[in-house]
């Protein structure tokens, strides 16, 4: 994976321009564009001196940041379990210590690293990682390599810094918190959406009824901040009692999985909100990789783990009629087909935003690869828009799309008529989800 | 329910989850590997780096001189059931262990993180305390 300098450039000249059009040449980059472009060589080839393994290893622009369940295991005993790895996507965390290896760990799976702008602050500071304390020295985003290096990028597991790996300067610290903050969406969805379909339109009432999905009092627009009613808490920390799932993937099988007892050591048993509009493409989901799907991520909320947690007897605490979460299997379909769209309108943002910016770079090689990342989201979208049978007419706009790209991609002389067909296809698909 | 009890519930609630909420948040884990001023967002900001003045076991506390500090000249340290010690032996490039009160020795240099993000604070307990192992003679 090497060079992605074509990445922090799509990033880059949509900060610079907006991510509405890219019809002229970029000016020249700034320092904060140098910071991003940096931040994104960094994250993509730098091993630090350890192991081998970059950032990308585990966040791979190909996957939306998240891992595929499939690298080499570097290290033998108690750094990886390769079968959980592999099978599960599932990476191995010393969150509660280093003394004793052989019990001492959790398995978590890799959470994508996209709108992080809106989703990491808190009033009482900054919350990373699965658990919120995922980020050595003082707990930020920009923080957090120099944990992940020392956790993940070793050549041994004795950690020494100047020996098993270099922890990351001062310099490469502010880069790659930049390069970080500017994947994904630069700030939340202001909910309700003018939705077309009539499932996503229901689904998207019900998540916003706090009496029937009470989804948005945790995910506010979808996103990663909690409001009880009294205010913004932030990207805040939750019981939700997904530990108590029975019949987790990885606990079926031999291979030791100790319970994660979330934020803190010992651990409180809380977990940190994620945002949703990422979700539809980027699972399996939770903090375990407990469930494929966003329909059974939506119907746990509905289940027996949920609703005796913490989390789910203070919602049937704040219910007048004292309920937890109650949904019929047709509710769940339907804030999950909301889910589904809000992803691929973000989908599709990206892919305009990739395809435009391929008109603009002067680079015959960055603009190949900002049109294969536009045909990746591309394939994003139908994938998600099929999988719950949603809108046919958008799926075929979406294909024409990809065709065009990719036709782009080939052609030396009618590169830019493609792509310029391409960005209406995909307006056109938009159209059918959203008003 | 009535709306009274409503409005409680949600006060209580948002009271228990804003307090998980503003928890401190940094992982103490990784933070053990990080050698003496190197802890990123904190060493030059909200560590008090220096000498060991003097070690009260019984009462366990101590006293640090500050040779690098953001926060005060001096240190009087408190150390709790919470605070972490750890040995710091990079210069020896071994690799970090955890300490007890009985590494801290006077004379030894040690960076000190007070509990909670507080600039100039003179005493209080410690979230952790780094003990620098010389490399040898």
């Amino acid at each position: 994976m090497r060079s992605r300098e074509w990445f922090s450039t799509a990033f880059v000249m949509c900060a610079l321009v907006g991510l509405s059009g890219c019809k002229s040449a970029p000016p020249p980059p700034d320092r904060l564009s140098q910071l991003i472009a940096k931040g994104s060589d960094l994250f993509f080839n730098e091993t630090f001196g350890g192991n081998g393994r970059t950032c990308g290893t585990c966040h791979p622009a190909e996957n939306n940041f998240t891992i595929v369940a499939e690298f080499n295991p570097a290290l033998k005993e108690n750094f990886e379990n390769p079968a959980l790895m592999r099978e599960f996507g599932l990476i191995l965390e010393n969150l509660d210590g280093f003394a004793d290896l052989k019990n001492t760990f959790v398995m978590r799976g890799v959470p994508h690293v996209l709108g992080l702008r809106n989703s990491v602050n808190s009033p009482g500071g900054p919350r990373t990682g699965w658990s919120g304390d995922g980020a050595p020295g003082d707990g930020s985003l920009r923080s957090f390599a120099t944990g992940a290096v020392i956790q993940h990028f070793t050549k041994t597991l004795n950690r020494v810094p100047g020996v098993d790996f270099r922890l990351p300067t001062e310099d490469e610290l502010d880069a790659l918190e930049a390069f970080q903050l500017s994947l994904g969406r630069q700030q939340d969805l202001v909910l309700p959406l003018r939705l077309k379909g009539t499932v996503p339109k229901r689904g998207q009432e019900i998540f916003l009824d706090n009496k029937l999905g009470k989804c948005n009092l945790c995910h506010v627009n979808a996103g990663a901040t909690a409001n009880l009613g009294q205010g913004s808490l932030g990207n805040a920390n939750f019981n939700t009692g997904v530990e108590d799932l029975p019949d987790q993937p990885a606990r079926l099988t031999s291979q030791k999985v100790p319970r994660d007892d979330g934020f803190r050591t010992p651990g409180d048993g809380t977990f940190n909100v994620p945002p949703l509009v990422e979700a539809a493409d980027s699972g399996p989901f939770f903090h375990n990789n407990a469930i494929e799907t966003i329909e059974g991520a939506v119907a746990f909320y509905d289940g027996e783990a949920f609703n005796k947690s913490p989390a789910g007897l203070t919602l049937a605490k704040l219910d007048p009629e004292g309920k937890g979460i109650e949904l019929d299997g047709t509710q769940i379909v339907a804030i999950a087909a909301f889910l589904r769209v809000i992803n691929v309108l973000e989908s599709i943002r990206q892919s305009i935003m990739l395809l435009e910016a391929s008109l603009a770079v002067s680079s015959s090689a960055e603009r190949a690869r900002l049109l294969t990342r536009a045909v990746r989201e591309t394939d994003d979208s139908t994938g998600v828009l099929t999988g719950g049978g949603l809108h046919a007419e958008a799926v075929a706009h979406l294909h024409e799309a990809r065709r065009l790209a990719d036709r782009a991609l080939r052609s030396h002389f009618f590169g830019r008529k493609h792509t310029e067909e391409a960005i209406r296809e995909q307006k056109k698909a938009r159209a059918f989800l959203v008003e | 329910m009535t709306v009274r009890k409503f409005v409680v519930a949600l006060v209580g609630t948002s009271a228990l989850l804003w307090g998980s909420a503003s928890a401190p948040s940094a992982q103490k884990m990784t933070e053990q590997f990080i050698p003496i001023g190197q802890s990123p967002g904190l060493s030059g900001k909200y560590t008090v780096i220096g000498k060991l003045q003097s070690v009260n076991a019984q009462e366990k506390t101590c006293t640090v001189a500050a040779t690098t500090s953001a926060t005060s000249d001096a240190l009087n340290v408190r150390i709790t059931e919470r605070t972490k010690i750890w040995l710091d032996r990079s210069k020896l490039q071994q690799p970090n262990l955890e300490g007890t009160i009985a590494d801290l020795r006077p004379g030894a240099t040690v960076e000190v993180k007070p509990e909670g993000h507080q600039s100039g604070v003179s005493s209080g307990p410690a979230d952790w305390i780094k003990v620098q192992v010389p490399a040898s003679p």
